[in-house]
């Protein structure tokens, strides 16, 4: 009787522990995540992800690279791109940019013409992540990126077949939105389009004006895009500075810009009391006693001489000014002044349907001095229209050259365009940094270690003076 | 579940047939030693059941046993005595001393107690005694130099870090190389939370396990093999350490009462060898803010228009040692333990209470904990016995010192002190107002952060709470059939807040991190044990139970920035508050069995097993089975060799699987709630940004069918003990094979991943331990001793394979490219960036333009991992007196220093005195001119740098790591206790029962090492991360001397 007893008592104890054994083992799910997301949701992320990343690291860092600041941390100036540098933007802008976006475009492409407006959305910052990144790496992978499935170690595209993806990226786009299904579409949240706040008149613009800028870079390569620039020219172009694209920054904690952050993060309140960002060379020669207002804009204590290349500046040298070294300096992806001028080097080179080359010039340069005069969010030293028109319209006739300075001047503080100028364009002429190893200003990053070890396609490292096919 | 059921309870139901009953009578008696003096705790067990008891203090026991049964009777150090239960009532055993503690008893896996001779695998036991010789505040530190085959690493002298543990070298890529922790049969977490990261700045907190206080342990069993630890199944790879707490005794007619005293006093351990011949500034210029950077002119006294600090002219003058003895303070540490105890034949309690109360080497910092211990059991009758016991450590940590990168509070010896700067000069650092003052201002005008504000005004605290402990019944319904019930919990309650006053430079605005951590973590477990011998020669031991354990950690954390009022730490005070939360919780069932078949008690066979069932694999996929089988086989006893030359021998081999699984929530694919947009230099931004939220897809493909990693192995092993144990031998060969290690590989982040979760690759550890400890000389009248002790261990953990096309894996990033991967075909391997070599010279090519050496391409500079470590342990004893000491020694491996690095390129040490002033050529560098036609000429460097401090400071441009690559072999002297212990002919008749007075050191010399000017041991990595091999920005580690009062009434 005894033994039954104790028996059944083991039986109970057993079958009391496993009769909860499956609900105590069905515990492996994340409370605090989701298993989808709204394009609402996840495009806040691309866009501030974008930036943050961009202006910390390519904002920071490369802007001695085309020399627009004089010296700066940790460049790759000199011929060495480190592995954080370049692994970094690399991660950023596939994965968490591209990986992203393509999940949205799924989706979007999914729940058909509804969504057209969303996908367009993420077709064309797609492609504009694609510009970028053959614009660091020349070859990249396109045609077999974003699908592990059947691509776990994607083949590298050439760069021309990159940009002709790319244009045909906006195309598509474009596509899209002339056919949206306005009944039942998908509600885009103001705050979600960090851009336009669900404009897609203005997305449209962008797509068109951004699809020039590809094919500036594929007809300077060789491609024959004539065709194609003519009939970009012909669709509506950004033109004034309430359709430019960039990100606001409020200023408050947590939305500020790095080139801010990075002088009040290490050194003290200001730019111009820590001399950490001082003019390159080129912007010293290209402003100083020209009249151009943007000079007193951007350069403070500007009756001293600029620091020198790959030198940062001191009491002894101007500095870049306090007014654009700001929390709330938006981050620029593209301004109506690059189109402008696009269409004055079009124009110089015979292209018709661009118009006339000096007025596209004296509009290029009209609008870049609205913006760091007027336009720009949070402006702080203001010019005056009469000053603007007083300045452009004693400017004489562009040459190319002109075009090409003004160029450069209007991409100010975006690091990658600059740098696609200059190697494009050749103009400013860059004089080697003084501790360079490769003898000449940097061409290229290298591929960073993280793709080269985990995808055997990657090919094998260029110097990093090598120019690119674009540079042609 | 109906046919599990049936499985398990087969066996029983054959077990219970064999069940018989006699006529209990009481036993009772006294136990002594071979001096007649009593022996409390002595073991009594009943053989081939499960009822026991122990000697009280006066050496009495009773116990129920029937006629015929056999009483046995062991103690450590004792004669195991087996005596036949006759008609009498009264037994009384006179024990003799073994000096081969044959008969020793450890405490193995699920809290099992077996006798060592029945072990098929090595163990290694440290006493409690040992632990607190010389104290530790961490106990993984004690163990340093005690223990073969382990591996200890800490993060230098900051109060409350954390010390790392490693067993047999790395077993897993995932960082699953943590032993797990059990303190009376239950599992304890030894995990550390990291707040910030090394790239931000991080606060090295204390690992889980640091709490256990070395007064109220009785020993720690190390198991190391897979045998050893073959019952914890998936969570067995990397080894276990079995801690045993101390029970009550009683004393004579009453209670035992001790009393421990300590109180150590801390300096720094290493100086580095500081320049003072030339003062701060650049190329031969002085710098009033030059802080770290002494390249200015030579120091003759002469005037400055700007004194550092002062900025005001004054005199420069080189400060001796760089003011580092100014800046540091001298350490107290003072540890009191006050415990009493009691127990009778029914019950024994034991209550301890410990303070420790520090104030470390860096200003500002201190550490205050109390612990309070209760253990305590009754034995309600013959066949039910509870116990439980509970541990509690309030814990407060006040100023640890920041590490990493990135964040103003940092001071570490290559940035922070100056030929010319009088660290004295930063007091005060803080007006009326509130404002920082005395500041270091540079020739430009720019101020940086007075030290002293930094170490008084920002917080780095810790508050922690635990409570770990465990409850148990035992039931012995039948003579040789027990039922053991046990729950244990330790619940973890860890908060934590740095800030930064508004006005420190770098965080100008003022911040703050409250972090607030939750740890907690049940296990039950149920077990059925059943002794039976079946003839003189044969006996068997089975038992089987269940385990469940259950893991939840739980973290709010709330970052503030920009506040409004001064040291108002509310979220809304701040102008932008970040919240975070964490959450994860798993499970793990397991039931298990294990058969141990004796035979003459000279070859015992024991099997184990082990299924899991765990909530972190796939629901369909997630039972596993572990097996283990180990044999012990005394051949002296098996043979018949009985000599004064071999007294022991026996030979050991094991076999085992055991697993480890994986974390909570890898199986599915998410969109995570985003707060933080990250930037170089973690110039973050946040969500909501201009009022949207934000949700980002995982950047790792979840995996399809995850199986636990899985570890087989085999161990051989070897004991002798020779001249009567005055000499014993324990040598172990092992070979561990790791594979499906769960691991998320890096994939081609152009595939819009980063990462997949798959089982990969595989790492094998194989290796040898031998430990020799001899009584090397014993005075004829017993005054004078020598034992001496040495352990050695080789282990080689190899990679031997990842995945296709994977040519590495980061195992942990440091700075500036340097890295610690897995890399097929070799130990984990520090990747770093060397300097160009000629591949005929294999010397430093130079660039012809400048003088300098140039960047190579990264590669594998060396294995992280020692080649062997071993430890030398010596006590000398006359009288009353003792000298304790250990020794441990680490060697080969490689470390990269970037205080070594800051040290250099910033001019502060001696070796950057050579041509200060005059030409440098890099004689070691090589010009190698390319002919064009596939030849080259090569001459001697004569190009010269621009001067000395162009050659420093371009050594590691481009991120070069190579000149700061150290071969990471030291030799310490670790600990030296010397005590004098008073006889009771001294006591007398006081009411004091023993006194011991006591000298003790730690970490007192640095033997040999070829780092310069730093500890080799500094890591920039706490027990969190996996990674060795890199040092940055360290608390200096310290040297402690101090004296020890034992007392016991």
């Amino acid at each position: 009787m005894k033994k039954l007893k104790l028996i059944l008592l083991c039986f109970v104890f057993i079958s009391g522990t496993f009769s909860s054994c499956d609900d105590k083992l069905d515990i492996n799910t994340d409370p605090l995540v989701a298993t989808s997301a709204d394009p609402n949701a996840v495009l806040p992320f691309v866009f501030v992800q974008y930036s943050s990343r961009k202006v910390t690291e390519l904002g920071t860092r490369i802007c001695d690279v085309s020399q627009y600041i004089s010296n700066t941390f940790n460049s790759p100036k000199n011929g060495s791109t480190s592995i954080f540098l370049t692994g970094n933007t690399w991660g950023m802008m596939y994965n968490q940019i591209l990986g992203n976006l393509s999940l949205v475009k799924a989706d979007a492409t999914a729940a058909g013409p509804t969504s057209n407006n969303v996908n367009a959305i993420a077709t064309i910052l797609s492609a504009h992540i694609y510009f970028e990144l053959t614009s660091i790496w020349e070859d990249v992978p396109y045609s077999e990126a974003l699908n592990g499935q059947d691509f776990p170690a994607p083949n590298f595209d050439k760069q021309e077949d990159v940009l002709n993806a790319v244009v045909g990226l906006y195309d598509e786009a474009i596509a899209l939105i002339d056919s949206r299904q306005l009944d039942g579409e998908f509600a885009i949240q103001t705050t979600a389009d960090q851009f336009y706040g669900g404009d897609m008149d203005k997305w449209r613009i962008l797509a068109n004006s951004l699809k020039l800028r590809a094919l500036m870079l594929l007809r300077n390569g060789g491609a024959s895009v004539d065709s194609q620039i003519n009939a970009t020219l012909a669709q509506p172009l950004m033109s004034s500075n309430d359709e430019a694209a960039y990100l606001i920054y409020t200023g408050a904690p947590g939305a500020q810009n790095a080139m801010k952050t990075i002088i009040t993060a290490f050194f003290g309140p200001d730019n111009e009391s820590q001399n950490v960002f001082g003019p390159g060379p080129p912007i010293d020669n290209l402003l100083r006693d020209s009249g151009d207002p943007r000079y007193d804009l951007w350069v403070a204590r500007n009756d001293l001489p600029a620091p020198e290349l790959a030198f940062f500046p001191d009491n002894s040298t101007s500095v870049l000014s306090n007014n654009i070294i700001r929390f709330d300096l938006p981050d620029m992806l593209m301004l109506p002044s690059e189109i402008d001028l696009y269409k004055a080097e079009l124009a110089l080179e015979g292209f018709a349907a661009a118009g006339s080359a000096d007025a596209n010039y004296r509009a290029g340069v009209t609008n870049s001095l609205r913006w760091w005069g007027q336009d720009i969010p949070g402006v702080l030293a203001t010019l005056s229209e009469a000053d603007i028109t007083g300045y452009v319209s004693s400017l004489a006739a562009p040459t190319i050259e002109d075009v090409y300075n003004q160029q450069y001047l209007s991409a100010f503080l975006q690091p990658v365009m600059a740098w696609t100028h200059v190697r494009r364009n050749q103009i400013p002429v860059l004089d080697a940094p003084p501790a360079s190893t490769i003898g000449t200003t940097l061409r290229r990053f290298n591929y960073p270690p993280d793709e080269v070890t985990s995808n055997p396609n990657t090919p094998a490292n260029l110097p990093t003076e090598t120019p690119m096919w674009f540079e042609n | 579940m109906r046919s599990k059921l049936t499985w398990m309870l087969t066996p029983l139901l054959v077990l219970f047939i064999t069940f018989s009953y006699g006529q209990e009578k009481t036993i009772s008696g006294n136990v002594t030693d071979q001096n007649g003096l009593p022996l409390p705790g002595v073991s009594i067990v009943v053989v081939t059941t499960t009822t026991g008891t122990q000697t009280d203090f006066d050496g009495n026991y009773s116990i129920q046993a029937n006629e015929g049964d056999v009483l046995r009777y062991s103690y450590i150090g004792q004669k195991t005595v087996n005596r036949t239960v006759g008609a009498a009532t009264t037994i009384n055993i006179q024990m003799e001393e073994d000096a081969q503690a044959l008969e020793e008893v450890v405490v193995t896996a699920l809290g099992i107690q077996k006798s060592t001779r029945t072990l098929g695998y090595g163990t290694d036991v440290v006493k409690g005694e040992e632990l607190v010789k010389a104290r530790e505040t961490n106990i993984v530190n004690s163990l340093q130099g005690k223990v073969t085959g382990v591996q200890i690493t800490n993060t230098g002298g900051n109060l409350g870090g954390s010390s790392k543990i490693i067993i047999r070298g790395v077993s897993s890529l995932s960082g699953a190389n943590n032993p797990l922790w059990v303190v009376d049969g239950v599992l304890i977490n030894n995990s550390q939370t990291v707040t910030g990261s090394r790239i931000t700045g991080n606060r090295d907190f204390s690992n889980g396990a640091a709490v256990i206080n070395p007064d109220d342990v009785e020993d720690i069993n190390v198991l190391k093999g897979a045998a050893a630890t073959a019952l914890y199944g998936s969570r067995a790879a990397a080894g276990a350490i079995i801690v045993t707490t101390k029970k009550g005794r009683g004393g004579d007619g009453g209670a035992t009462v001790s009393f421990n005293s300590s109180t150590r006093f801390d300096n720094l351990f290493r100086i580095p060898d500081y320049q003072q011949e030339y003062a701060m500034g650049t190329n031969g210029q002085y710098d009033s803010g030059s802080v770290g950077f002494d390249w200015g002119p030579r120091i003759e006294g002469q005037t400055v228009p700007n004194a550092p600090v002062t900025n005001a002219p004054g005199q420069l003058r080189a400060v001796k040692d760089n003011g580092i003895n100014d800046f540091f303070d001298t350490g107290v540490t003072r540890i009191n333990n006050f415990a009493i105890g009691d127990a009778d034949e029914k019950m024994d309690y034991r209550l301890s209470v410990t303070s420790l109360n520090q104030n470390g080497v860096l200003p500002g910092s201190s550490l205050d904990r109390i612990t309070v211990g209760l253990n305590a059991g009754v034995r309600h009758s013959e066949k039910l016995e509870s116990r439980f016991s509970v541990q509690y450590t309030t814990t407060k940590t006040r100023g640890t010192g920041a590490t990493g990168a990135n964040d103003p509070n940092i001071i570490d010896l290559g940035n922070s002190f100056s030929s010319t700067l009088d660290q004295n000069l930063f007091s005060p650092w803080i007006d009326e107002s509130g404002n920082q003052i005395n500041q270091l201002v540079d020739n430009q005008g720019v101020l940086s952060n007075n030290p002293l504000w930094l170490r008084n005004e920002n917080k780095n605290d810790r508050d922690d709470d635990r409570v770990f402990g465990n409850a148990q019944i035992t039931w012995k319904p039948l003579r040789n059939f027990s039922i053991l019930g046990r729950a244990g919990i330790d619940l973890q309650d860890d908060r934590r807040l740095l800030t930064n006053r508004k006005g420190t430079i770098q965080r100008l605005f003022g911040d703050f991190d409250s972090d607030e951590i939750r740890r907690n973590e049940l296990t039950t477990d149920l077990i059925f044990t059943y002794a039976n011998q079946f003839s003189d020669d044969w006996d068997l031991t089975v038992f089987g139970g269940f385990q469940y354990n259950e893991r939840t950690f739980q973290r709010q954390r709330i970052r503030g920035v920009d506040l409004l009022i001064p040291e108002l730490f509310s979220p809304a005070n701040a102008a932008q508050a970040i919240p975070e939360r964490d959450f994860t919780k798993r499970s793990l069932f397991g039931i298990y069995g294990s058969a141990e078949l004796g035979y003459k008690n000279w070859a015992t066979l024991t099997l184990t097993a082990r299924n899991d069932y765990s909530s972190t694999l796939p629901e369909d996929n997630n039972s596993y089975f572990y097996p283990s089988a180990s044999l012990a086989f005394v051949f002296t006893d098996a043979f018949g060799i009985s000599n004064d030359i071999l007294s022991f021998g026996k030979l050991r081999a094991s076999w085992a699987k055991v697993g480890n699984d994986t974390a909570a929530y890898q199986l599915n694919f998410n969109f995570n709630p985003v707060t933080t947009a990250t930037g170089q230099y973690s110039l973050n931004n946040n969500f909501p940004f201009n009022g949207a939220l934000a949700y980002s897809a995982s950047n790792t493909i979840p995996p399809s069918n995850l199986v636990p990693e899985e570890q087989t192995s085999y161990e051989f092993g070897l004991d002798l003990k020779f001249f009567n144990g005055r000499l014993n031998l324990d040598a172990a060969y092992f070979n561990n094979k790791n594979e499906n290690q769960i691991l998320n590989i890096p994939i081609p982040e152009s595939t819009g991943f980063a990462f997949r979760t798959t089982n990969v690759g595989r790492v094998d550890q194989k290796g040898f331990e031998i430990s020799l400890d001899a009584l090397a000389v014993q005075s004829k009248n017993g005054d004078f001793a020598w034992n001496t002790a040495i352990n050695y261990s080789k282990v080689d953990s190899e990679v031997v394979s990842l995945t296709d096309g994977l040519e590495r894996v980061v195992i942990a990033s440091g700075f500036n490219s340097v890295q610690v991967v897995a890399v097929p075909g070799e130990e984990f391997q520090l990747f770093a960036i060397p300097h160009l070599k000629d591949e005929e010279t294999g010397r430093p090519i130079i660039d012809p333009n400048t003088g300098r050496r140039q960047a190579g391409e990264a590669t594998t500079l060396g294995s992280v991992l020692p080649d062997w470590t071993g430890g030398w342990i010596n006590n000398f004893s006359y009288k009353g007196f003792s000298l304790n000491a250990t020794v441990d020694v680490r060697w080969g491996g490689v470390m990269k220093s970037s205080t070594v690095e800051s040290l250099q390129t910033g001019g502060l040490v001696t070796e950057t005195l050579q041509n200060r002033e005059g030409t440098f050529i890099d004689t070691e560098g090589i010009i190698v001119t390319d002919n064009g036609d596939g030849t080259f000429d090569r001459r001697d460097n004569d190009v010269p740098l621009l001067n000395a401090q162009d050659f420093w400071t371009s050594l590691n441009d481009n991120s070069v790591a190579e000149p700061y690559i150290y071969d990471a072999t030291y030799v310490k002297l670790r600990e030296v206790g010397i005590s004098y212990t008073f006889s009771s002919k001294l006591l007398g008749d006081s009411f004091i029962k023993s006194l011991t007075l006591g000298l003790e050191g730690r970490n007192l010399a640095l033997l040999y090492s070829k780092v310069p000017h730093i500890d080799p041991e500094a890591t920039l990595f706490g027990s969190g991360a996996d990674g060795f091999g890199i040092e940055r920005s360290s608390v200096p580690s310290t040297r402690s001397v101090g004296f020890n009062i034992r007392l016991t009434f």
